[in-house]
């Protein structure tokens, strides 16, 4: 696992309302969009709404809810997906991106309907850049 | 039990070779792509066998077109590696709510099985999820694309574990030579790595705490592997317990996950288990200390028991210190181990196979058929 590189250093953007950033595979194989299960993105402490949190891959963006069920969207280990949320963030100064992953990996088996889940976080201090957020 | 008998003049000669598993953190890091991983593989003299992992390396995988392949398996032929084996991953928890049928799990697996031909891998390496049931109806397939499926022998699930004892029986029951094992040294492995003790370290650990990780380990290699998974778990709670006890909950699952999931405790003869079985080799390692030694697997003794019971098929040194070590290239480390791993057979009275043409027929004698490399 690899979940120091979670967070793309320098990959903040913001619109004023909405921040996004850049995050990578702390795991050593790609991995379904079902199998992303869950993330949290907060900025100087202040968490995004787990509702307005959107995930961009392979040039789509998906709500959490429509990657449950989508086994066709893979998450390459070499690229960048791209989380965003509602977040104030001011553009000038350094800021604090937080960002939690659950992650279900699909062959490791630990219990009779019941596969492992990992769960990783990282921590990048870094300036905003101006972007429209996804 | 059938063993495969120590034969004087018939010593084995592995084929030498390595997994790109084993250089994930550049290629995650994007210091190398592929195609540069596997030029720099054949560059230092690492092949000539060549494993990889489908869904790390190949973008899409298991969907595999014609000219992808044919890329593939000219730069194979021009930097001169034998492909040897393709690790592919039953994903019976693909869907959220529920696992895999076995059906929709055949047919996952053939999908794999089918880009391993393609690519030119005779062996595909699966993975303890698949079940005797499973295996069985596989075989059909395998001997359709022509590739062995060598079930992964990993760490706490030793040789003579029962789960794959249950394998071993069924082998036996169905008769295919397209069945087979991947030992993985990770069962086998005689004490915690010390790259991971110095990793801990600069995350702050004590020296009390470190001391009695290894004590604890130490005290589970003296009673042998767990004796089913409940034993496997309270093994996991006494790491998570240390750390507490310690005053780094923090390390607690990380220390469990590495303690009991990567250093197997069970002793090398233990593979006799299965040893007419084994197709291919995972040569697990953590890390080469300053004398060049592995200091946590016992890879002299490893070899010497491949070699003196014949094994000629192809050893993938697989380097899995890149999970914590960031401070070593994991090239230089992969050069030693294998200068380990040549020197142990030499010791053993045989040697390494190192030549490609000698590499190819040998591994065309050593499985029932090549056709998924030659496809």
């Amino acid at each position: 696992m690899i979940p120091d590189r979670i967070i793309e250093q320098g990959t903040l953007t913001t619109d004023g309302t909405r921040a996004a950033v850049e995050v990578r595979l702390p795991w050593y194989r790609a991995l379904p969009a079902s199998c992303i299960a869950g993330a949290k993105l907060s900025v100087d402490g202040v968490e995004a709404p787990a509702e307005s949190l959107r995930w961009q891959m392979n040039g789509r963006t998906f709500t959490f809810p429509e990657l449950v069920p989508n086994t066709e969207e893979w998450w390459f280990p070499t690229d960048s997906a791209v989380l965003s949320g509602d977040v104030p963030v001011a553009e000038d100064g350094e800021h604090t991106v937080a960002v939690e992953l659950v992650l279900y990996i699909p062959y490791i088996v630990i219990g009779a309907d019941e596969v492992l889940h990992i769960e990783e976080k990282d921590s990048k201090t870094m300036t905003a850049k101006k972007a429209v957020a996804a | 039990m059938t063993l495969r008998q120590a034969q004087g003049p018939e010593l084995g000669t592995p084929i030498q070779g390595v997994t790109l598993y084993s250089f994930t953190r550049a290629f995650h890091g994007r210091e190398y792509d592929l195609e540069g991983l596997i030029r720099k593989s054949a560059a230092e003299g690492f092949g000539p066998g060549l494993e990889i992992i489908g869904f790390s390396s190949f973008r899409g995988f298991p969907e595999i077109d014609d000219h992808y392949a044919g890329w593939f398996k000219d730069l194979i032929a021009e930097t001169g590696l034998a492909t040897t084996s393709l690790a592919v991953n039953a994903d019976i928890g693909i869907h959220r709510d529920r696992l895999l049928t076995q059906d929709e799990l055949l047919e996952y697996m053939r999908r794999q099985i089918a880009a391993a031909a393609k690519l030119g891998f005779p062996i595909a390496r699966v993975q303890i999820s698949i079940t005797p049931d499973s295996m069985e109806a596989l075989a059909p397939i395998a001997e359709e694309y022509g590739v062995t499926l060598a079930l992964e022998v990993h760490a706490d699930q030793y040789a003579s574990h029962p789960r794959i004892l249950a394998l071993r029986d069924r082998y036996e029951q169905v008769g295919s030579p397209f069945l087979g094992f991947t030992m993985d040294w990770g069962a086998t492995v005689s004490g915690f790595a010390p790259s991971l003790i110095e990793a801990y370290r600069r995350r702050g650990a004590s020296e009390e705490l470190l001391n009695a990780v290894t004590g604890l380990w130490d005290d589970f290699y003296r009673q042998g592997p767990p004796v089913d998974q409940a034993d496997h778990g309270q093994r996991f709670g006494r790491f998570i317990a240390l750390a507490a006890q310690h005053g780094r909950p923090d390390l607690g699952i990380d220390l469990g996950i590495n303690a009991t999931g990567l250093f197997g405790p069970a002793r090398v003869d233990d593979w006799l288990e299965i040893f007419p079985w084994i197709r291919h080799v995972h040569g697990k390692f953590f890390g080469i200390d300053e004398q060049h030694e592995e200091p946590s697997v016992p890879v002299p003794d490893l070899i010497r028991l491949l070699v003196q019971n014949g094994y000629n098929g192809a050893i993938s040194s697989e380097y899995e210190g890149w999970h914590w070590n960031s401070w070593q290239s994991p090239f230089d480390i992969i050069r030693d181990e294998q200068a380990v791993q040549r020197s142990a057979a030499a010791d053993a009275g045989s040697r390494m196979t190192t030549d490609l043409a000698e590499a190819r027929a040998q591994l065309a004698a050593w499985l029932p058929t090549t056709q998924g490399a030659s496809a």
